[in-house]
């Protein structure tokens, strides 16, 4: 696991899963399909993101082809940062 | 945080109030009582620029910033009395307009934002449907691939300003499994497209000026350049859209109260009872007293959270605690006014029943009370 699937591991731990075992949730755990993010969560996940990593995703991004896992969360930020277009 | 009016702002203050005294209150109790929309007030506002206030000037709009655009409509709402007017020039502006603006490409923008701000255009947006107000993402209403476009079926209702639209933002579902999750979609389309209609319009206990009614697609065949904020970009849209009406539209509701307040203030001062001004009586002082408080800490929720849109995204909670608090809010000024007038409170020559009913709705409409409460209470990892 990467620094950016840890620093959004940890927020999600933080947030949503508080009496969680962390081992339990690896980086391929369905977050979207497993009920773990709701359409709130989902809206602070995404606030999160794009303050902690100075990216701004956008609306047809809220996906969950790019949010339903910690890898694809991470591929996501990357994306957004090699491409050096996402800051605000 | 100092929310001192700038000069242009105090001007902006004034010639709204001015004009909406002016122009807007004549024939309000008749216009509630019929449910009459004032069209032609519609395109007397479009040359004050109300419609467009926070569109960009190089779309025809007033290019004001979301703060001044929140001064605005308080002043509209204080000088207006027609709040049913005022609640659908502010559901046109945070429906349809702040959408267009944010997520619209440059053909979209070129095509619809001038008319919607000189007071041509009526816009709305279709997102509620029978039975999940609260659950929106719920909804039934599909659009499926359909060669170089998209076909779209279903139903819409409560959708304020839709009997007068000619610009609709539908919302609908172009993947069930994913819904929220970038499975609804936003399409930006003329009224008149073949395949939707308006179904009757809707009595209501309050704001019966604004008209609202079902909105029906059948088969309503849209090309791909109706998409509005790419496909799957629904649920951002409409957040967006939901962060901006939850604040805007009730700094109206901010200029509602004051105005209120300081008509039990005048009623207080001018009636008697027990060979004493009302008004000398505790029970009624301390209720204005607490008008005021309330005034107060509503002014600077709102001014506060529009200081922070399109600054940052992180505003949802700011927009809750402002809708929540400013509707709740409402409602009480609202009852304790009529309270202080009496008999004649309760009689529609005096206005304030009306107000009262139209207030009504503000802790329903943008999202109820229950669920700004549920959406602050996520925010604080509850």
């Amino acid at each position: 696991m990467d620094d950016i699937q840890s620093t959004v591991k940890a927020y999600i731990l933080e947030q949503f899963l508080p009496d969680a075992n962390p081992e339990e949730l690896t980086e391929s755990t369905p977050l979207i399909a497993g009920g773990i993010l709701d359409s709130l969560a989902t809206v602070r996940l995404v606030m999160f993101l794009e303050e902690h990593f100075g990216i701004e995703v956008q609306a047809h991004e809220v996906s969950a082809d790019n949010l339903d896992t910690l890898e694809r969360i991470a591929k996501l930020i990357r994306s957004k940062k090699s491409a050096g277009s996402g800051g605000r | 945080m100092d929310f001192t009016y700038s000069p242009d702002q105090q001007l902006l203050r004034k010639e709204i109030v001015a004009f909406a005294k002016a122009k807007l209150n004549a024939g309000v109790i008749e216009r509630d009582r019929n449910q009459v929309f004032p069209r032609e007030l519609w395109k007397e506002c479009g040359t004050m620029g109300l419609p467009g206030l926070p569109v960009p000037e190089e779309y025809g709009g007033s290019g004001l910033d979301p703060l001044s655009t929140a001064m605005a409509l308080e002043a509209l709402g204080y000088g207006c009395t027609d709040h049913g007017f005022v609640f659908s020039l502010c559901a046109h502006i945070m429906a349809s307009v702040v959408s267009i603006c944010r997520f619209g490409n440059e053909e979209q923008k070129r095509r619809f934002l001038p008319g919607l701000s000189d007071g041509t255009l009526v816009g709305v947006n279709g997102m509620t449907e029978p039975g999940t107000g609260s659950d929106p993402f719920a909804m039934r209403a599909r659009a499926v691939k359909d060669g170089s476009g998209w076909r779209i079926n279903g139903t819409k209702i409560f959708i304020s300003n839709a009997p007068e639209a000619q610009v609709v933002i539908v919302f609908a579902v172009t993947d069930p499994a994913t819904r929220f999750h970038g499975g609804v979609t936003a399409f930006l389309l003329e009224r008149a497209t073949p395949g939707v209609s308006v179904g009757n319009k809707i009595e209501k206990m309050g704001l019966r000026t604004s008209p609202f009614s079902e909105l029906v697609f059948e088969d309503v065949r849209v090309p791909d350049e109706a998409v509005l904020g790419g496909v799957g970009g629904g649920a951002g849209v409409f957040t967006h859209s939901m962060d901006w009406e939850r604040i805007c539209l009730f700094a109206a509701h901010v200029g509602q109260m004051e105005r209120l307040m300081e008509r039990a203030i005048d009623y207080a001062r001018t009636r008697e009872a027990g060979g004493r001004k009302i008004g000398k009586y505790q029970a009624v002082a301390h209720k204005i007293a607490d008008m005021k408080v309330r005034l107060e800490a509503a002014r600077l929720l709102t001014y506060q959270s529009a200081s922070r849109l399109e600054k940052t995204r992180s505003v949802s909670m700011d927009a809750a605690m402002t809708k929540l608090f400013v509707s709740e809010s409402l409602v009480q000024t609202a009852a304790d006014t009529l309270q202080i007038f009496g008999g004649y409170g309760y009689t529609v020559e005096y206005e304030v029943e009306r107000a009262l009913r139209d207030a009504f709705g503000a802790p329903i409409y943008s999202g109820t009370s229950e669920v700004q409460r549920n959406i602050i209470a996520s925010w604080l990892g509850l």
